[in-house]
Formats: C-alpha cells, sequence, structure tokens
C-alpha cells in the first residue's frame, strides 16, 4: 500500500469515482518522501475501495480531515521534451 | 577578527563565541530540524549545528545563521556585543568603499567539487533537504541560499534568495517575483524567446555572501560580498554552464530556469509570521548537475513569526540603503531603522525637519524606488527622536501624528503576493498599498507657542539639576542604572 497526499483549496476537487488529474506527492518514508508526480488517478471516501491511500490538506497546509483511496491510473508527463 | 571566509569558519566562530551549539544526536530531517532552528529564532538562542540528519550520514546541518546581531556582528569580523547602530556604520562604511572584485579559481582549489553528480545520479533527495514547517508545500532546498544568473544581455551577474522547493528528483519551483531582477529577465527575454535561463544554486554560503544576495544594493553581490569582507570572494566556473559560484560553498545545483513551463510551489511558513500566498504554478528549476563539500552542511533558514534571518537581515540591509538612497538625494535624513518585527514593512526614518512636506517626500522616493514592493509604512520623525528606541518611536506616532493630516495612503502601488492584509486579487496581481506616517511638527506652526514642549526629564530639567540628580541617583536608595 503507498500513501500519497494531495493539495487542493476545497475537498470538492476531489470527485468520485471519475478520472481525475492530481499532482500528488508520496508518504511513504524514505528519502523520496514529499516528492510529487502528476498522474490520473480516481478517488474514494471509501477507504477499502483502492489499495492506496490519499490524505488532503488544504491551501494554506492544513491537514483536511477528508481521507481517501486512490488508484493510481499512470503518470501525466507535462514537462515539455525540450526540459526531459 | 576577520570576517568568516566561509560557511564552516562562521560555525567554528560562532560555536567559539557561544553563539551556535553542536546538536549531536541524530535529528529528523522531517519537522524535526526545522522546529529546533524555530525555537532557535524564537528564543534568539545558539544557532543549532545538527552533525547527525537521519538518512543522511556525512551531513549537516546549520539553522539560523544570522537570526540574531552577534551572529551578524560575528559574520562581519566584528565583536559579538557590538550594537546595531555600530554594525550598520561599518556596513555602510565597506559598502562605500572601493569596489573588491571577485577572483577565479581553478576547480581543483575549489572545495564544492569534491563530489559531483551528473546524469543519472542526479537526484536532489541525495542531499539532505528539510521539510522546515509541517503542512509546507514541500521540502525546501533553497532557505538560504542564492540563486545565481547572468542577464543575459547585459551580462551583469545576479545573486538573489528565491525560495526554491524540491518537486522532483530533478526540479524545483519557486517563488520568483515579476519585479526582481529574475523575475524581469525571464519575462523580458526568456519567455518570449522560449529560451531556458542558466541558474547555479549556491547552498552553505559564506555569511557575507549570503548577506550580499539577501541585500538590495545595486553593487552586484560578488563585488559587494568582497567589499563586506574586505578581500576577493573566491569563485568557481560551473561544470554545465557558464556561470561562476562561490568555490567554498557547501553545494552547488546547476540548472535551467524553463520560463515557459511552471509546476505548482507552496505553501510556505515566511517571513511575514504566515503562510500568506497561495500555492501557484511558480518558477521551475531543472538540476543538471550537483556538486557538494564532503560532509556537506546545509544551511537552514526557518521563516515564521520574528525573528529570524528574513526579519533580521533584510531589515538591516534593506533601512540602510533606504538611507543611502535618500541621503544620495540630498534629504536631511539622521537615519533609517526598520525594527525586525514589523517583518520589514514599516521605515522608520529621523530628519532633521527644514522644509515642509519631507515626511511625503521620503515616502515618495522610498516607495518609488526598487526597494518599494518591500514594504508598505514609512513613519517619520524627527532628529530629536531615537529611532531604534520603538517607545520614543511609538511616543512620537501616538501623540504627533495628526490622524487627519498627517497620515498619507497611496493605492496601486507594487507590492508582494506575501503581504498578510492583502486581497486575494492583491496577492495574485502583486499590487500593494501605501502609507506614510507624518510624526513631524508641522514647519508652519509657531515654534515657541504652537509646538508642545516634550516633558521629560532630559528636555525639562536645567543640566546641572539633571547632573545632580544622576550623580545622588544611588543615594537616593536606587540601584545602579545600566
Amino acid at each position: 500500500m503507498n500513501q500519497w497526499e494531495v493539495f487542493v483549496n476545497d475537498v470538492k476537487e476531489l470527485a468520485e469515482d471519475t478520472e481525475l488529474e492530481l499532482t500528488i506527492r508520496t508518504l511513504n518514508p524514505g528519502i523520496h518522501k514529499y516528492t510529487y508526480k502528476r498522474v490520473r488517478a480516481q478517488v474514494s471516501a471509501d477507504l477499502k475501495k483502492h489499495a492506496d491511500q490519499l490524505q488532503v490538506r488544504l491551501g494554506r497546509g492544513q491537514l483536511s480531515q477528508g481521507r481517501f483511496s486512490i488508484k493510481v491510473l499512470g503518470e501525466v508527463q507535462r514537462m515539455p521534451a525540450k526540459y526531459l | 577578527m576577520a570576517a568568516p571566509r566561509s560557511n564552516r569558519e562562521f560555525v567554528e566562530a560562532c560555536i567559539k563565541s557561544g553563539d551556535a551549539v553542536r546538536i549531536k544526536q541524530e535529528v529528523d530531517w522531517e519537522n524535526e530540524a526545522g522546529a529546533i532552528v524555530r525555537r532557535a529564532c524564537e528564543l534568539a538562542a545558539p544557532a543549532p549545528f545538527m552533525e547527525k540528519i537521519k538518512d543522511y550520514p556525512g551531513f549537516s546541518y546549520f539553522g539560523a545563521p544570522l537570526s540574531t546581531y552577534r551572529r551578524m556582528a560575528i559574520s562581519m569580523g566584528m565583536d559579538p556585543a557590538s550594537s546595531l547602530p555600530e554594525i550598520g556604520r561599518e556596513y555602510v562604511k565597506r559598502t562605500n568603499g572601493e569596489v573588491v572584485p571577485p577572483v577565479l579559481v581553478d576547480r581543483k582549489d575549489a572545495p564544492c567539487k569534491e563530489n559531483i553528480l551528473k546524469g543519472a545520479d542526479v537526484d536532489l533527495c541525495r542531499l539532505p533537504v528539510p521539510l522546515v514547517h509541517d503542512g509546507d508545500g514541500g521540502r525546501y532546498v533553497g532557505t538560504w541560499h542564492a540563486v545565481v544568473t547572468k542577464h543575459p544581455v547585459r551580462g551583469d551577474v545576479n545573486w538573489g534568495m528565491y525560495r526554491q522547493m524540491m518537486f522532483d528528483s530533478r526540479t524545483m519551483s519557486g517563488a520568483v517575483f515579476p519585479f526582481s531582477d529574475l523575475g524581469k529577465a525571464l519575462n523580458d527575454y526568456y519567455l518570449p524567446r522560449g529560451e531556458s535561463c542558466p541558474f547555479a544554486t549556491a547552498i552553505g554560503l559564506s555569511p557575507l555572501a549570503a548577506m550580499a544576495a539577501c541585500a538590495p544594493s545595486p553593487i552586484p553581490e560578488p563585488e559587494l560580498t568582497g567589499m563586506l569582507a574586505g578581500e576577493p570572494v573566491r569563485l568557481v566556473k560551473c561544470e554545465t554552464n557558464d556561470l561562476e559560484v562561490p568555490a567554498d560553498a557547501e553545494i552547488i545545483l546547476e540548472g535551467e530556469i524553463c520560463p515557459d513551463y511552471k509546476v505548482e510551489e507552496g505553501p510556505f511558513g515566511e517571513y511575514t509570521g504566515y503562510r500568506t500566498s497561495p500555492r501557484d504554478f511558480r518558477v521551475t528549476f531543472r538540476v543538471n548537475c550537483i556538486t557538494y563539500r564532503n560532509n556537506a552542511t546545509m544551511t537552514i533558514s526557518n521563516m515564521g513569526v520574528p525573528q529570524d534571518e528574513g526579519q533580521l537581515l533584510r531589515s538591516f540591509s534593506l533601512g540602510l540603503e533606504l538611507e543611502k538612497l535618500l541621503k544620495s538625494q540630498g534629504i536631511p535624513v539622521t537615519g533609517v531603522y526598520m525594527h525586525p518585527r514589523s517583518t520589514h514593512h514599516m521605515m522608520i526614518v529621523g530628519v532633521k525637519p527644514t522644509y515642509s512636506g519631507v515626511a511625503q517626500q521620503i515616502g515618495q522616493l522610498a516607495f518609488g524606488s526598487k526597494l518599494g514592493p518591500w514594504f508598505h509604512m514609512v513613519m517619520v520623525v524627527d532628529d530629536q527622536t531615537d529611532i531604534y528606541n520603538w517607545d520614543e518611536v511609538y511616543h512620537a506616532f501616538c501623540t504627533r501624528c495628526h490622524p487627519a493630516n498627517g497620515i498619507h495612503i497611496y493605492k496601486n502601488s507594487p507590492g508582494t503576493p506575501l503581504y498578510p492584509f492583502a486581497t486575494p486579487h492583491e496577492r495574485k496581481f502583486s499590487i500593494g498599498s501605501k502609507v506614510v506616517f507624518d510624526c513631524l511638527w508641522p514647519t508652519d506652526w509657531d515654534k515657541i507657542n504652537d509646538v508642545p514642549t516634550l516633558v521629560s526629564f532630559k528636555h525639562v530639567y536645567p543640566q546641572d539639576i539633571q547632573d545632580k540628580v544622576l550623580a545622588n541617583w544611588t543615594a537616593y536608595g536606587y540601584p545602579p542604572v545600566k
């Protein structure tokens, strides 16, 4: 199970059971903790629906009470090829 | 005592004087190191030198490097007990002296080249990048550092302290405001051309190089560092671009700024004492090479409520540079001071009130300068008021500033998104508002009949009575006054 975190202005941005594009950071222990990736994902308020867990922070870093399970469908490469 | 030429010399000098402590037990890079630095700032305690970091053997942290005037004095090679006005006079003397150009050294003489990571080995997570505050948008690589760039046309070098968050193993994002030197270069040159901008980030600088990177001086930072130190700063060529970086720095990151591609940055605890600016898409730094010293020390500034170096050093250098500006325009100022607790938002100016309108003239010059976006209050007092004594300044403000005639407001001026009081719209577009508090007696008042007399020990009693009372003070039964 992986632990992820996302920043949103409003928890309503996390529409359930639809494909979302999110910038999430890993909370897994180790030196790469807090690094980000852009992903396509589905989330659910049912914590058992998906294998990974998602924690939510709001605009100024406040930890939200809302918890989700998340399924990462794939990575999204936003960076222009010339910089890769 | 010579000014420390490197962060290492500075750490040793601070430990020797009791202005830093060695922390030998393991410290976690996740929140714990930041919490230690924050508490040290709030207590004005010695700077923490953390020798053992979880997950990162061989690295260390040095926090709160210049968050006290004592450490600022040490950084300038002065007696730690030097007063603020003494440190200020020394800063002005050195920065008004001969320009001291940097020297370029061979890479074999540059400690920052002791370890070099390129290609697939580049991973910012190999450095002990701290999570400074719980809830920050990321781990911040750059909190006390210099981002080195060179203007593509003019060729002038800029060292700026633009905060940098680790986004992923090779990418950082940072807050670069449009009115900053780097912001102007990106918007005026690189963005229209779709070209990337070479950069280098130097971490673990000598304290005077960091001071120069933070100072809003028109003198290029490498020269300014040399002037402050009294000897040239040693620079060395980067591995992957033409920039030159301090050879004695602890860690160097080389790469390119991607002007047409932005990623999320923030929120981050800021010098105002709040997390104000929203998480947003900000400037992207792509890292191509990392070089670092053996047993490298990462420097941490933990911005928050006063006082940390964000307030103390910026207040110091911003105030003195504004004093130079006003004097260059012939304004009869007797001193300029920004109290660190104002988070460098209020400029207190002492002036000989020889003509009317001088307070507004000061405000307009200061707000209209390149430094203007960084503060929004100017309080002007007369030369009899001690600008360093907040009790006197506050008394002058509350008693001499006419609520209808003495407060002058300027709207729609440049500001920063970091102002906690600014509306969301103002933050988004860097819009500010300014105010001048004129605490001078009007020059058209009759000095005998209209200007009130200050009732204080030193103003209302004859000198012989003052001398007698002072001489007999302990005889009256009072303890001596220090």
